[in-house]
């Protein structure tokens, strides 16, 4: 249990301290390492990328994974890991669009409802309540079958039904920091309910908030390929994660890398994201941070 | 306890009400016409005309919706545009089914979690805990068609153990108990999957939670056997949470299922309700929307009763 | 023979920083019948004490070792967990310290009751029930067949100690463990309990150790007494000797503090300054030496002896305390 050594003066800030303590949770580092890898390969897919996902190559169709096709290659020839690259970019962008949406949208209403309570809040949460009884899937698919397989719509779908869980669970923060004494204390001092919810309140929901975010991170990764697999979201012959898990469905015998793919570096995304969760909450809690001094608290 | 039933149910009329015009809205907002979309190009203007006032097309907005509500007051929830069976008729056809299947997937949820959940919090720290630990964490991150497609490849086309298909089918239907079961396992486990995942991982810390309370220890102080002691004490206290979630889990299977029954062409709910969207049938997305709604708050009440049947120390 | 024999009980838990030793050197007898106090401080090891009798200490992290640790002429460390079970709840029986959180909360009271005697005598269903009223009626708790169906969070603390005593001699002990068992209750009840207590261990012939940090309660129950301290008995004899001769620091102390009813004039409560000491290192000289008010020289250098005084009271103690330490 050997424990911190006093930390050097010049990190006195909350936001460093965070910073420094995420590193001791390997298991979260690691995640974060293999997600910017992904993140980074996909955004340079145009680069990285061996091989044109969309170019297509009969002659060497279902070929195993090898030397020149390291996961292979599909129905129509083509490289299985340039597809994953450019699948990626399309993937972790929505994922990213659907987090800020779900972010704009649902943080505000999360806080107006539990900070001005009342009618407010009744009102807000029947409202959330009637999306959460949406099956989030269903929402998503009538959204975007009905609107078109437009990348603004699956974003929309995926941000409405994510950002009421967001607003619900502010809502509850906000709810629990009110009454605490030193909000009591602010407005005693004459701070207006802006400045308030944003010095104070959001302060203290920095940790659930963020880990929320990279759980609606990875569902939104997983509802895109979802959509895509049922052939609402990203139309052929754009790579995709699960507009190719489709099509593989009939090779599956003849060819299992074609779904295996997709397959593994979803869970690999999902499992990233969850690590670095769990060490961000871990991280920006000040409670669980493991020092033996307290360093640079200035309450 | 029965007013608070009586108070949850009388809130299940005004969701509802949000629901259908959410649902009425998004159909509402589709570009293009559901008529001349269903009926093809080549028909003539007055097919398309006819049909259009025959579901109430022709109408404003308002009046569209109005109409519609109060069909569904009295039970009616129109007629499909697609295949001219009433909605109710489709619904009773295919309700079971996802019934069957979400019943299935439960099972397979429940078998797995509460053994698992049980075993990983009695020993702690040992490979069982670890096991059960990556069983969850894996649960929570492949996708569960990512799941079927993997149950499929091993069990079907490399093992050949387990049919894909055939839920609902005639000769299911009157083949013997292999025949007629067997084809729910691979769509059950996929569907369960995640659920078994987020029990086992409930069960397990609360169980670990029990365990430490003062109360177990007395019940070892009075020498009663390990059985009685973790089934009857333990497990009781920690199964309240358990069955709450359970019970709200089994109300989203049903619009989790979408993408199974895809894959495994089951005859539910949700894939009629994909091909619903994709052929522009307002009645049906409506209907079937509005009775998985339905159903989905009917466990979510279902959940709070049961948290008040199973802890004595809660009474509304 | 004694009914129990503790000979040398060590009771170690092994953590990240190293063994504590909670438990070290442990040894007194218990005979039929008699009430033994066991008092001291927070962490002085006297619930730990309790537990390693009954071994309810879990193992690991937990490790309990003994030259003996005779119960009725058998080893009790000899014996198998299944073995254990038998006399768990039976021969020897247990209760603890907040009866709201001892008791199971979504078990009936009757079930809790039941369970034990359906256990050990091999009760059937309606035996055990009227049993159970016996008891229940015994410990004094009104309208007993209706408690029967209630559950504990119905009940107020101190019909839920009644409860607990009501199960806990339920199969007729010979041994009784009470652990603070009146600390969370109020004072009026706390009476009530302790009378309980006496009169139903007296009646059935039930050895008792009482465990508490309360002087005032101890004085008015037990036979004898044994102060721990770090671990360790400090001193032991019978309860009038004890209070009229206090022979070691820590008694002083712990009588120093405790504040008086009777007693004329204004008295001021001295506190024990100081913190008890960490129990992974092993402690060779007194254990109390850095809180002692009354040390002598000899005591930084030599480890205290233990020291008769007659009538099975002894302390370990270098310092001859005089009547003038002892003064209120």
């Amino acid at each position: 249990m050997a424990d911190a050594r006093a930390l050097p003066l010049q990190f006195r800030g909350s936001l460093a301290l965070a910073v420094q303590q995420f590193p001791r949770n390997r298991a979260a580092t690691i995640g974060l390492v293999i997600l910017l890898a992904i993140c980074i390969a996909a955004a340079f897919a145009p680069w990285v990328a061996p091989y044109d996902p969309i170019q297509i190559k009969l002659s060497m169709k279902l070929k195993p994974p090898s030397f020149e096709h390291l996961m292979g290659t599909d129905h129509f020839g083509r490289d299985v890991f340039s597809r994953m690259l450019w699948g990626g970019r399309t993937s972790l962008s929505v994922g990213l669009l659907v987090v800020g949406f779900a972010f704009v949208l649902g943080v505000p209403l999360g806080l107006a409802s539990g900070y001005f309570g009342g009618k407010v809040d009744n009102g807000l949460m029947r409202l959330v309540d009637a999306f959460l009884t949406f099956p989030p899937l269903l929402l998503a698919v009538a959204l975007v079958g009905l609107l078109g397989p437009d990348i603004k719509n699956v974003m929309l779908a995926l941000g409405l039904v994510q950002a009421p869980i967001l607003a619900r669970m502010v809502r509850g923060s906000t709810l629990a920091v009110r009454e605490d004494v030193y909000v009591t204390a602010a407005r005693a001092l004459g701070a207006s309910p802006l400045r308030i919810v944003l010095s104070h309140l959001l302060r203290n929901m920095v940790s659930p908030i963020v880990v929320q975010l990279t759980v609606v991170f990875a569902a939104a990764v997983v509802s895109e390929a979802s959509l895509s697999f049922l052939g609402f979201g990203t139309q052929p012959p754009a790579p995709s994660w699960g507009r190719d898990m489709s099509e593989a469905r009939r090779y599956l015998g003849d060819a299992p890398w074609m779904f295996l793919a997709p397959t593994s570096i979803i869970a690999v995304c999902v499992l990233s994201i969850n690590f670095m969760g769990d060490g961000l909450r871990d991280a920006l809690d000040p409670r669980a941070w493991r020092t033996r001094r307290s360093v640079g608290t200035d309450k | 306890m029965w007013s608070y039933l009586g108070r949850r149910l009388l809130q299940v009329p005004l969701v509802l009400l949000v629901v259908s015009l959410m649902t009425f809205a998004i159909t509402r907002a589709t570009p293009g016409d559901p008529a001349t979309i269903m009926l093809g190009m080549q028909t003539s203007p007055e097919a398309v005309t006819a049909m259009r006032k025959e579901f109430n097309l022709d109408r404003s907005l308002p009046e569209q919706y109005g109409l519609w509500i109060a069909k569904v007051a009295t039970g009616d929830l129109g007629r499909s545009m697609r295949l001219n069976d009433r909605v109710t008729t489709l619904i009773a056809e295919r309700l079971p089914i996802s019934l069957h299947l979400a019943c299935a997937g439960m099972l397979f949820a429940l078998a797995v979690s509460i053994p698992l959940g049980v075993i990983a919090a009695l020993r702690r720290n040992s490979w069982i805990d670890y096991l059960c630990t990556g069983y969850t964490v894996m649960g929570f991150a492949v996708p569960n068609f990512g799941l079927a497609l993997i149950l499929i490849y091993v069990f079907s086309i490399q093992l050949d153990w387990l049919p894909i298909t055939g839920i609902g089918s005639s000769e299911a239907e009157q083949g013997g108990l292999w025949k007629h079961y067997s084809p729910f396992i691979l769509p059950a486990v996929a569907l369960g999957a995640l659920q078994t995942a987020m029990l086992t991982r409930l069960l397990r810390s609360s169980m670990i939670d029990v365990l430490s309370q003062d109360y177990m220890r007395t019940a070892r102080a009075k020498g009663l056997l390990p059985g009685t002691i973790v089934i009857i004490h333990a497990l009781k206290n920690a199964m309240i949470p358990f069955v709450t979630m359970a019970a709200v889990q089994f109300g989203y299977m049903i619009g989790v299922q979408v993408t199974i029954e895809y894959i495994f062409a089951v005859p539910g709910m949700g894939s009629a309700v994909l091909n619903a969207v994709v052929n522009r049938d307002f009645p049906v997305i409506q209907g079937f929307t509005l009775v998985i709604a339905v159903f989905f708050l009917l466990m979510n009440i279902f959940a709070d009763m049961m948290y008040a049947l199973l802890d004595p120390r809660i009474r509304y | 023979m004694s009914l129990l024999r503790v000979r040398n009980l060590h009771t170690r838990f092994a953590t990240d920083r190293g063994d504590v030793r909670a438990v070290n050197g442990v040894s007194f007898d218990l005979e039929e019948g008699e009430i033994l106090g066991l008092v001291g401080e927070s962490g002085s090891g006297k619930s730990v004490t309790a537990l390693s009798i009954m071994r309810l200490v879990p193992e690991p992290p937990g490790h309990i070792a003994a030259d003996s640790l005779a119960f009725d002429g058998r080893e009790l460390l000899g014996l198998s967990e299944a073995e254990m079970r038998e006399e768990r709840g039976s021969s020897m029986a247990m209760i603890f310290q907040d009866p709201m959180r001892s008791l199971n909360p979504v078990l009936t009271i009757g079930r809790q009751i039941t369970e034990v005697l359906r256990r050990h005598q091999k009760l059937d269903g309606a035996a055990a029930k009227r049993r159970a009223i016996e008891l229940l009626e015994t410990v004094g708790i009104p309208s007993a067949e209706k408690r029967l169906g209630a559950y504990p969070h119905q009940f107020s603390g101190g019909m839920r100690q009644r409860v607990m005593i009501a199960i806990a001699l339920s199969c007729n002990p010979r041994l009784l463990i009470a652990d603070e068992a009146t600390t969370a209750l109020d004072v009026t009840i706390q009476a009530q309990i302790v009378d309980l207590v006496k009169r139903l261990t007296h009646e059935r012939g039930t050895a008792v150790i009482w465990i508490s940090h309360d002087l005032g309660v101890v004085a008015g129950l037990c036979d004898k007494v044994n102060v721990m301290y770090a671990g360790n008995v400090v001193e032991s004899g019978p309860i009038r000797e004890l209070f009229h001769r206090p022979s070691h620091g820590y008694t002083l102390g712990l009588m120093g503090s405790t504040p008086r009813v009777d007693g004329t004039g204004v008295r001021r409560l001295t506190p024990i300054e100081g913190m008890p000491p960490n129990l992974i290192e092993p402690i060779t000289l007194c254990p109390f030496l850095p809180r002692c008010r009354v040390a002598v020289p000899a005591c930084q250098t030599v480890p205290p002896e233990r020291r008769d005084f007659g009538s099975d009271h002894w302390a370990r103690c270098l310092a001859d305390l005089t009547p003038g330490d002892r003064a209120p």
